[in-house]
């Protein structure tokens, strides 16, 4: 019942039925989610598929990654749904014309390939650590082998094989769970400020950002905390790869808003007078400003100037973790945003999130952190380190 | 790292029959997967004598269409009421199968002020937010021109809810009203963002989305939707299209009818008389 | 190809196999018969029960009440708009007649710019400073018109006939003292339906009930033509024993019938300036005690203390019956 407590605030001319927010801060945190997994995909995708030799320290880092953020992503949506109990209603009768419908395919079809990856990676230690424990975690790993402790080179090809496929549908696959997200709101005629055709496009190349933003700040963290020297080229690396790709998604985005201006269609008074008022600063000053036009700058800089060292560090994680605000802050702006402008396009609406309860602030902190949990516990079960007491691995080219 | 050390033969032959094995796994997967569907389509119960829904009423036979003359409406909010009480629509001022909105143009401005159920002044006219009002804010006021509009889901012939629904809950009848599964429904609200008039809304008690449904329950037992019952002017006007006769059938003949947002392409089935430019 | 592949196939494919087999085992039975969506949805939706009855329900047992409803100006406003929904009655008692009626009937009457003209609608505060609506109007034929009956009789023939009332009403219509009307210059549609009541027995007066049965409906008609011709020459005077201040306040109330001053309004209804003071206060008594009848004076003189009546007498005695000026009428 406590929606009902949690009637907006509106100026202007509104529906009677919109006084109530319907998609909330968790709805602005899932497609964050799903944009981190996509991202922390295409990391480990540029080393096994595309060869950026450079990334392979965090090449497996970024699949857990995905994997464990992975596994939380159901849980924003589970925890939104009026019925969860009836949430496989969308496997068992999906209606195909619905972009919602594809989550339940995307989901399954993903976890069960970064299941997979992951299990081929790391098949070399878990048969190793089969062999060589007696424990729980022994007959843990025993039952991953699948009864065979085949590592011969032939073996090894196979493994090989299906890694790089995988990795291959594997972006297809990421994008597409992240992507339908953004298709969602930019196919939606409702909304003069989800309508774009570029939504999705918008999405992805922010997820990317996000991802390999969260992988930098997640390296050099785990290095910091494992007191391992960090690999520099890596690192670069990383940096590389945000700033190419916060150009485009900078861009798109710049373009998305472009198109709404220019084109000045019913609707777009409101909308300038909500992007000029309540949306300035989390837009203008925190999405772009703060958190992508300065890391840009950051980032050109140090390319520009060829730093090194702990100035490097220092520049990408901050940027790094610009971004990972900016990239938020861009879910926040699209949803609740979105959500703000009246359908009348005559009206402004305030969204005033609640602190505790299941749609909540709080919750949505610990939906952000949890699998950073999790995956503290899955690095000690399938340690990502290069320089551990680990096996050569089944690499990629 | 170990190694298969069997004789060649014997991993070719074990291979075969593996092969084999898993060949016939996917031969009978395959079969299910065809045959199946087909199965399950035919496990309903068989309808008693074919008129669907029941057998006092055929929706082949109808196709249900609604009009409001907006000319006539006094804003009394009679409909509003009524369609709460019988469909047990939550009792608030911000949720609403059907609302009336009050456009006034004062001396002097272009633009309308609009106001409706859930503004707290019209709130307060009503004393709570079980009743509803609309407060007489402009009657020492230099009014151009003013008039009411009711409004209420268009029950599209192409409705951009129905294409959202990820499960299947909210569907088109055959004689054309857009209704909402209750028990299907798992809450999303993709619907409530999709619709472009505002006309759904999220029931939190239920946990589902909810809307007009024309009182579908009414209109098969050859009544009127609740709001046209008590509507006392004949603002609202329901019938069959098929029925050249009907009173809507005769409203949309005998009148310039327009439609809400027709640049959607979701093709609604409310046909409006006397809505101004700003109505949308 | 190794073990370990073939056993991963095989786990995958399994999963497929319990996912085919499952999903059509957990689709409801009624599901794709029409389209995406259970068919049984439909069925259980149009199976719900009404819960809002319509007038033709209430006529099942209220057949007067709705007979008369449906001949009336509020035919268009269903019963169970002011009384609720129908559903569980009359199982679960009595539908609530409404109390507070200003509440009610000003959600549709109160005049507010947007409501078209075509309305009947009044300013509140105006039309009936806070008196219930239903002390004039019968919600259930609202309507107040007293259809004003054609008067074509001959004011000749009524002053003949007129001899006979001279004693009580005065030669020239002028009432000789304070407890008999004065006739003059009354509404002459208000005297023909007044003298066929004492004729017919609707209105009883020990004095006037036999008079009136000695008159035929031509004789009616006739005296009604010529006291309706005569000019009133009473004077504006207001008599002791009220306040005629205090009535003027009161006399608001009576202005959508009587107009302001007592004259004008709708003629079906007696010109009240310049009466006689005793007979309006007999008047508004009998009224009051149902002695004289009419429901609409009934409802307005229930709330009347004798001091009220007294002023209200005051007020309307001291008012001039040779006023032009046209009273407020409201429709």
């Amino acid at each position: 019942m406590e929606l009902l407590n949690n009637l907006a605030h509106y100026t202007g001319w509104v529906y009677p039925n919109e006084t109530v927010f319907e998609w909330s801060l968790l709805i602005a945190v899932y497609p964050y989610l799903t944009g981190l997994v996509a991202g922390a995909f295409t990391v480990s995708s540029l080393y096994q598929v595309f060869g950026f030799q450079r990334l392979k320290p965090v090449a497996h880092l970024a699949l857990l990654t995905s994997l464990c953020f992975m596994v939380f992503v159901p849980v924003p949506l589970l925890l939104h749904l009026g019925h969860p109990e009836r949430a496989f209603n969308s496997t068992i009768t999906p209606h195909l014309t619905s972009a919602m419908a594809m989550f339940g395919f995307f989901a399954s079809f993903y976890v069960v390939l970064l299941i997979l990856e992951t299990w081929f990676a790391y098949r070399p230690f878990i048969v190793e650590q089969a062999q060589k424990r007696s424990d729980l975690l022994g007959r843990f790993y025993r039952l991953l082998t699948l009864g065979s402790y085949d590592l011969s080179e032939k073996a090894m090809r196979y493994d090989r094989k299906w890694i790089f496929a995988l990795a291959v549908v594997g972006i297809p696959a990421a994008h597409g769970l992240h992507g339908y997200v953004g298709f969602m709101y930019g196919s939606l005629k409702a909304r003069e400020w989800w309508s774009s055709d570029l939504m999705p496009v918008v999405f992805l190349f922010s997820a990317i950002i996000s991802g390999v933003s969260l992988l930098a700040v997640l390296y050099v963290v785990t290095c910091k905390l494992r007191k391992v020297p960090i690999d520099l080229a890596c690192l670069k690396g990383l940096g590389y790869t945000i700033w190419g790709f916060i150009m485009v998604a900078l861009v798109l985005e710049g373009l998305e808003f472009a198109n709404i201006v220019y084109k000045g269609r019913e609707g777009v008074d409101m909308i300038m007078e909500y992007v000029t008022g309540p949306l300035l600063v989390p837009y203008f000053v925190l999405q772009m400003g703060v958190g992508a036009i300065t890391p840009l700058i950051l980032l050109s800089y140090m390319i520009w100037r060829g730093t090194t060292g702990r100035a490097l560090i220092w520049g990408i994680t901050l940027s790094a973790a610009l971004v990972l605000m900016s990239v938020f802050m861009m879910r926040w702006n699209v949803v609740i945003g979105g959500q703000e402008i009246s359908k009348t396009g005559k009206g402004l609406l305030s969204y005033n999130p609640l602190i505790f309860g299941k749609e909540g602030l709080f919750m949505g902190i610990a939906l952000t952190f949890a699998p950073l949990g999790a995956l503290w516990v899955i690095s000690r079960v399938f340690p990502p380190w290069e320089d551990a007491a680990a096996p050569s691995h089944a690499g990629a080219h | 790292m170990k190694n298969d050390s069997k004789p060649s033969s014997a991993t070719r032959r074990e291979f075969l029959g593996k092969l084999g094995r898993a060949t016939a796994c996917v031969g009978a997967v395959a079969g299910a997967l065809s045959v199946l569907p087909e199965v399950s389509a035919k496990t309903e119960a068989p309808s008693a004598g074919g008129s669907f829904p029941n057998k006092d009423y055929d929706w082949t036979k109808h196709q249900w269409a609604f009009g409001v003359d907006a000319t006539k409406c006094i804003g009394c909010l009679r409909c509003a009421e009524a369609c709460k009480r019988e469909n047990d629509v939550p009792r608030n001022a911000h949720q609403f199968r059907t609302w009336v909105e009050r456009y006034v143009y004062l001396e002097g401005e272009e633009r309308a002020h609009i106001d409706s159920q859930q503004d707290p002044v019209n709130i307060e006219a009503s004393g709570s937010e079980k009743e509803y009002r609309f407060a007489n804010r402009y009657k020492d006021a230099k009014v151009e021109k003013a008039f009411f509009v009711p409004k209420l889901c268009n029950h599209c012939t192409h409705p951009a809810c129905v294409q959202v629904c990820p499960v299947g809950a909210t569907y088109r009848t055959e004689d054309g009203v857009v209704l909402i599964d209750h028990t299907y429904c798992i809450g999303c609200r993709y619907c409530v963002q999709a619709c472009p008039y505002g006309a759904r809304y999220f029931n939190e008690e239920k946990g589902v989305s909810d809307k007009c449904t024309w009182c579908y329950h009414r209109i098969t037992k050859g009544l009127q939707p609740a709001c046209v019952e008590v509507c006392p002017v004949g603002a609202r006007i329901f019938g069959d299209l098929k029925d050249k006769q009907s009173p809507v059938s005769l409203f949309i003949r005998n009148n310039r009818v327009q439609v809400l947002r027709p640049e959607t392409g979701n093709a609604p089935n409310v046909y409006y008389v006397g809505i101004d430019k700003e109505v949308n | 190809m190794p073990k370990h592949i073939l056993r991963l196939v095989l786990l995958i494919l399994g999963f497929l196999v319990i996912a085919s087999v499952a999903v059509p085992l957990l689709t409801d039975a009624s599901f794709y018969r029409f389209g995406h969506y259970r068919a049984n949805s439909v069925i259980e939706i149009a199976a719900q029960d009404p819960v809002y009855q319509t007038p033709r329900y209430c006529q099942g047992c209220h057949a007067p009440r709705h007979a008369q409803w449906s001949a009336g100006s509020h035919k268009s406003v269903s019963c169970e708009v002011c009384h609720g929904a129908a559903q569980g009655h009359p199982q679960n008692g009595k539908l609530p007649i409404p109390a507070d009626a200003v509440k009610l009937c000003t959600l549709c009457h109160e005049a507010m710019p947007g409501r078209p003209a075509t309305q009947p609608q009044v300013q509140v505060a105006q039309h009936s400073s806070g008196q219930q609506c239903t002390l004039c109007h019968n919600p259930h034929s609202p309507k107040i018109v007293a259809a004003a009956t054609k008067v074509a009789g001959d004011a000749a023939a009524g002053k003949q006939r007129a001899a006979a009332c001279v004693s009580c009403h005065g030669v020239d219509g002028t009432s000789p003292n304070d407890t008999w009307p004065n006739l003059a210059g009354q509404s002459a549609a208000y005297l023909a339906k007044i003298l066929a009541a004492y004729k017919s027995g609707d209105q009883k007066d020990v004095a006037m009930t036999p008079l009136a049965q000695a008159l035929s409906n031509a004789d009616i008609q006739n005296l009604a033509a010529y006291y309706a011709g005569q000019s009133c020459k009473a004077p504006a005077r207001a008599s002791g024993g009220g306040d005629a201040a205090a009535g003027r306040a009161l006399a608001k109330n009576c202005a959508a019938c009587h107009g302001e001053t007592g004259v004008g309004g709708n003629p079906a209804w007696p010109k009240l300036a310049a009466q006689k003071p005793g007979y309006l206060v007999n008047a508004l008594k009998a009224f009051k005690a149902g002695l004289r009848k009419d429901p609409m004076m009934a409802g307005v003189s229930r709330g009347l203390s004798d001091a009220d009546i007294a002023n209200l007498a005051a007020f309307y005695a001291g008012q001039s019956c040779q006023s032009t000026k046209q009273g407020k009428t409201t429709p």
